[in-house]
């Protein structure tokens, strides 16, 4: 590049970095004035132009470019940015193709090439580019790239069964063609392990396992040597595995907790690798074995001490692997082993998780652990009070049914309240960073109460809870687990409000709001204020939705980077980790909250529908995973009783076929409602399609699979969704057809999108040639037709209605908790909103009068009418029932449920909340 | 990353963004490690780096953490030990360092009892925790350090480092 050039070019980079992209387009139109067929300018302003958000203009500039076939490094890089922004990744892949084919020699194009296929996850390919690579660059890297790619390929879901095998055995004969040999660095060792796995050639990978440099690599390598552990396996080769993780164990000191499965598999492999019910003879020598492994165990744990925790688990699960095989064990056994256990790691946190496997004793054995257990409290120092904290926690979880009555659990959670207030001395001078070290307590006190809700139906249960775990909050800022608690029963309570702030203190961000979101934001559209124009919740949904945006943008990036330095080994998880993200059921269960959210909030106009339309569809074929970490939540209840998380859900948690469901009933309505059909849609979209899914249901015409109701779905509904999804089915069904016909056709919508884009500066759309010569025809004809009969509306939906309306004149003469109000009122208001969205089309005088809709028109007002009647009365009983709760008398009722710790907070702020709500949407 | 919601949600472990993570993955998925504990939850982990020029050439330890409930088990010992090892004998570096906020008590006294010692005050390091308290030590990091096989001199360590204060600027 020329100097002067240089000096014309340096303002737009500059601008481009600091995100000035206004000032970089016009740096950009100073130099195009003098140079108009600079190619490099060019991308820049279109690069300036996507992130201004000016698509259109930024498409035509790019396809300008692209039509030069650019080779230059700098034009390429600032293409693949403009063409990242406007979501045309196979275009990168051409682009790259192109100037590759042009400069053969060009090493660096080559990997640009390679690397823009990977991150598309094109292996096929990918492959082909790095073999080509490897011919004309004769570096072993390239060969292993193309390798990899192939074993790829394999994995790949789309690449067919037959094909798999072929491509495997592509590439270890790949590999045999080497320079050097794959043991040259720890991640090609790998990837030639993985081969000869996936192909089942177990003895093959045993000699290169066994040679001198393959112990090496696994000594210090902990993938090659996970892949190890698994061929062996696969092998049969356990018992050989298990006296190698014997020498590890009792020589090396390994505390490795695999080395000591190894050997437990070992142990019992002659009767577990066999269905056949096992000899005499063969029982005896595994009795025999197991002996043996119980004295490398003892000797483990004798050495170690309080070191380490490994030998008296290793112990306690030979016991119990013993006890379920059959053979004889003494029945005292695993108490003796876990009495053991507690002795000496009992004032450790973990030791009830460690426990907790081995502890299903009955009768005799129940009762001597229990007594062991109460033999071990004492609150003297730090260390006692956590072991006390696990004796109270391993007491609970055996408790049987017999001992969780109302008044057993009650004095329990006195207990709790009184260990916890006693322990909190322990923790006066800590920082207000540090955990307080009698926190459990609390948590406790919160399972107790939350069992005694359960066991009672009293809400003023909930609410003691809720007070003494605020307590314990305030005096652990920093316990996660206590807000965790609290999230829950403020939902329970109808107090979302008080949930959102505990969620937001505990810092949630990156990819944690993937796994946790779901606290705040399952069925959000049910606690959100959107009807009243608070958007707090749809901001979250906005917010948790970053990381989806940052690892579209960013993973695919690593992937290929993973490639460059050669670290085969990460690859694999890297895919997985994008597609868990990118799949991710909760980003679209989330999704789907939004909507239903910005539908309560927005005017129902075009741009909301046309918009939802196409982003929901492009969902709707997702394979999901749910990411949703529920473990999380603490668990200290009995065996017998279902678990906190379970106990505290206000409804099932939704999953893949509520989601499946909730995406049919709102792509069923926006079609409708939308003026768009798929002929107009493809023309306008701009940027890559989802890829075809190769599920053979789902190749029916997406209008009869949004019809068709699965199982699958309607058990993932409450009742009330069960009524709302069949009011839904009614409703479409009923006005779809009047919908049909008075949709305008799609050559006038080409046009008219023609005629608005001609009004703005630049050119028209590539896709208005298309709509130039439409079917005009076809538009015409169909006015000629006559219009669909009036039918009267089906019985359904009147119907729902009331049922909706007796629902909830049974729910709140009852014991009923504010969220399950909550839920019968939202699934009623969705029910009129959507009602509104199907029949807005048909609100103006002229339609009516030009398709004699009058009896329509006639049949809507009237139900509109007794929606909102039902409404209405909903929200007047709901804000009497906010100003209850609101009155002193309430607060002293709430005041009084909380007097072992007093602390009264804002429960009766939703109430008044949702009486706005309701006034709102019935107006 | 799924699963690690046990250790970050506490206040002490910073949760990054993914390009984070998969820098360090993909670079030195050697000086990376995970500990589970037998039932599957993850107990802490360690991220770590090699890194520096000539006699600076290091292992650091960018994250080290344990999950509240499996503390006082030695946990960090060992993937430090683990560390170490690697940095040692895989990337022959002369010393590993890492950076603690000076507030973070329990984890200091920790690494003076693993053979660290302070190197030098960074001011200015990290974020604030947004506690309104004594933000200066709070944001301020000591750099610490503790010298492997290559370096028996002792040369990369200096008794008094409490007291040489650099600016964040001047540290990478």
């Amino acid at each position: 590049m020329s100097t002067a050039l240089d000096r014309q070019i340096r303002p737009i980079y500059d601008a481009l970095d600091t995100q000035s992209n206004k000032s970089a387009v016009l740096a950009c139109n100073k130099v195009l004035k003098k140079q108009p067929n600079n190619v490099l300018v060019k991308a820049l302003k279109a690069l300036a132009l996507v992130r201004l958000q000016k698509v259109e203009e930024s498409l035509l500039l790019a396809d300008e470019v692209l039509a030069k076939k650019p080779t230059d490094d700098g034009v390429l890089t600032a293409m693949m940015h403009v063409l990242r922004g406007l979501g045309r990744h196979s275009d990168i892949v051409a682009m790259f193709e192109t100037a590759y084919k042009q400069h053969p020699q060009n090493e660096d194009l080559g990997t640009q090439t390679f690397f823009a296929n990977v991150r598309v996850g094109n292996w096929k390919a990918a492959q082909q580019v790095a073999t080509k690579m490897h011919k004309q660059f004769q570096d072993d890297r390239y060969l292993y790239w193309s390798i990899f790619s192939a074993v790829l390929q394999a994995n790949d879901m789309a690449t067919p069964e037959a094909l798999r095998p072929v491509l495997l055995k592509l590439a270890l004969r790949l590999i045999s063609s080497g320079n050097t040999p794959s043991y040259f660095n720890p991640d090609r060792f790998y990837v030639h392990l993985l081969i000869l796995r996936e192909l089942e050639m177990y003895d093959d990978a045993a000699t290169l396992l066994n040679h001198e440099i393959g112990q090496k690599i696994c000594e210090t390598s902990l993938v090659c040597d996970e892949i190890r552990r698994d061929i062996m396996k696969l092998k049969g080769a356990c018992k050989q595995e298990g006296e190698q993780a014997k020498v590890k164990i009792l020589e090396k000191k390994d505390r490795n907790w695999l080395e000591f499965l190894s050997l437990l598999d070992a142990t019992f492999w002659d009767i577990a690798s066999t269905s056949e019910p096992a000899s005499e003879d063969v029982k005896a020598a595994v009795t025999e074995e197991i002996a043996k492994t119980r004295k490398v165990f003892s000797e483990a744990a004798t050495v170690d001490g309080l070191k380490d925790r490994s030998g008296l688990l290793a112990l306690l699960e030979l016991e119990k692997r013993t006890k379920s095989h059959g053979l004889w064990t003494d029945a005292c056994e695993i108490r003796m082993m876990a009495e053991n256990y507690f002795s000496q790691f009992g004032d450790k946190a973990c030791c009830y998780e460690d426990l907790l496997p081995y502890l299903a004793f009955e009768g005799e054995e129940l009762e001597q652990w229990t007594s062991f257990l109460n033999s071990r409290k004492s609150f003297d120092t730090p260390d006692t009070l956590q072991r006390s904290i696990n004796v109270y926690k391993l007491l609970r979880y055996n408790l049987t049914s017999a001992e969780l009555t109302p008044e057993l659990e009650l004095a329990r959670a006195q207990e709790y309240i009184k260990v916890y207030l006693d322990g909190l001395k322990f923790g006066v001078n800590l920082p207000d960073t540090e955990l307080q070290p009698a926190d459990d307590f609390a948590i406790l006190v919160g399972h107790a109460y939350v069992s005694l809700w359960k066991l009672t139906g009293e809400e003023s249960h909930l609410q003691s809870a809720a007070a003494t775990l605020e307590y314990a909050s305030a005096r652990s800022k920093q316990s996660y687990r206590i807000r965790l608690l609290l999230i829950r029963i403020y939902h329970l309570l109808g107090a979302p409000a008080l949930a959102l702030d505990h969620y937001r203190l505990m810092n949630v961000k990156q990819v944690q709001t993937d796994t946790l979101s779901h606290l705040i934001l399952s069925r959000a559209a049910m606690w959100s204020l959107a009807p009243l124009g608070d958007i707090t919740y749809m901001s979250e949904c906005m917010e948790a939705s970053q990381i989806y945006m940052s690892n579209s943008t960013e993973t695919a990036e690593f992937i290929a980077r993973a490639f460059s330095t050669e670290r085969y080994s990460q690859i694999i998880d890297f895919i997985e980790f994008e597609d868990r993200l990118d799949n991710s059921l909760q980003r679209d269960l989330m999704k789907v909250e939004h909507v239903r959210m910005r539908v309560a909030h927005e005017p129902l106009n075009a741009e909301l529908v046309d918009m939802e339309l196409i982003e929901l569809k492009f969902i709707f074929d997702r394979i999901h995973h749910d990411n949703r970490d529920f473990e999380v939540i603490p668990n200290y209840q009995p065996r017998c009783q279902p678990s906190f998380n379970e106990q505290t859900l206000p409804l099932k948690p939704p999953g893949a076929g509520w989601l499946s469901a909730y995406l049919k009933v709102y792509i069923r309505a926006f079609q409708e409602a939308s003026d768009l059909d798929e002929t107009v849609e493809d023309k306008l979209l701009i940027g890559d399609r989802p890829k075809p899914s190769n599920d053979p249901e789902n190749q029916l015409p997406l209008r009869e699979r949004l019809v068709k109701k699965r199982q699958e779905e309607i058990d993932d509904l409450s009742e009330d969704e069960k009524l709302f999804y069949e009011y839904t089915l009614a409703l479409s069904e009923w006005v779809g057809p009047y919908h049909d016909y008075v949709r305008p056709p799609p050559s006038a919508l080409l046009a008219e999108a023609a005629k608005s884009n001609d009004l703005k500066p630049g050119h028209p759309l590539k896709s208005m040639a298309a709509a130039a010569n439409g079917s005009a025809t076809n538009g015409h004809s169909k006015k000629d037709e006559e219009p669909p009969a009036v039918k009267e509306s089906p019985e359904l939906i009147p119907k729902f209605f009331d049922d909706m309306k007796s629902r909830f004149d049974a729910v709140i003469s009852g014991t009923a908790l504010p969220s399950e109000l909550l839920h019968i009122v939202a699934t009623t208001q969705e029910a009129y909103l959507l009602f509104a969205l199907e029949t807005v089309r048909f609100k103006p005088n002229s339609i009516i009068k030009q398709y004699k809709f009058g009896q329509l028109a006639q049949s809507f007002k009237d139900l509109r009418v007794k929606a909102s009647s039902i409404l209405n009365e909903m929200s007047t009983v709901l804000a009497k029932l906010g100003e209850e709760v609101a009155t002193p008398d309430g607060r002293k009722a709430f005041v009084q449920a909380s007097s072992s710790i007093q602390d009264s907070s804002g429960v009766r702020l939703y109430f008044v909340s949702v009486k706005a709500s309701a006034h709102h949407f019935t107006v | 990353m799924f699963k690690f919601n046990n250790i970050n949600l506490d206040i002490w472990t910073e949760t990054y963004g993914i390009s984070f993570y998969l820098t360090y993955l993909s670079r030195w998925p050697d000086l990376c490690c995970v500990q589970e504990a037998p039932n599957g939850h993850m107990m802490g982990y360690v991220i770590g780096k090699a890194e520096g020029h000539g006699q600076d050439w290091h292992g650091h330890v960018t994250a080290l953490t344990v999950a509240p409930e499996y503390r006082r088990l030695s946990l960090a010992r060992k993937m430090m030990s683990l560390l170490e090892m690697v940095s040692d004998e895989t990337y022959k570096g002369f010393f590993v360092d890492l950076y603690v906020r000076c507030t973070n008590s329990v984890a200091i006294s920790m690494y003076e009892g693993l053979g660290y010692s302070v190197y030098r005050r960074v001011r200015e390091y990290y974020g604030s925790l947004g506690l309104g308290r004594a933000s200066k030590d709070e944001e301020d990091a000591f750099d610490m350090r503790k010298p492997l096989s290559r370096d028996p001199h002792r040369r990369s360590v200096r008794a008094n480092g409490r007291e040489f204060v650099v600016s964040a600027h001047d540290v990478s």
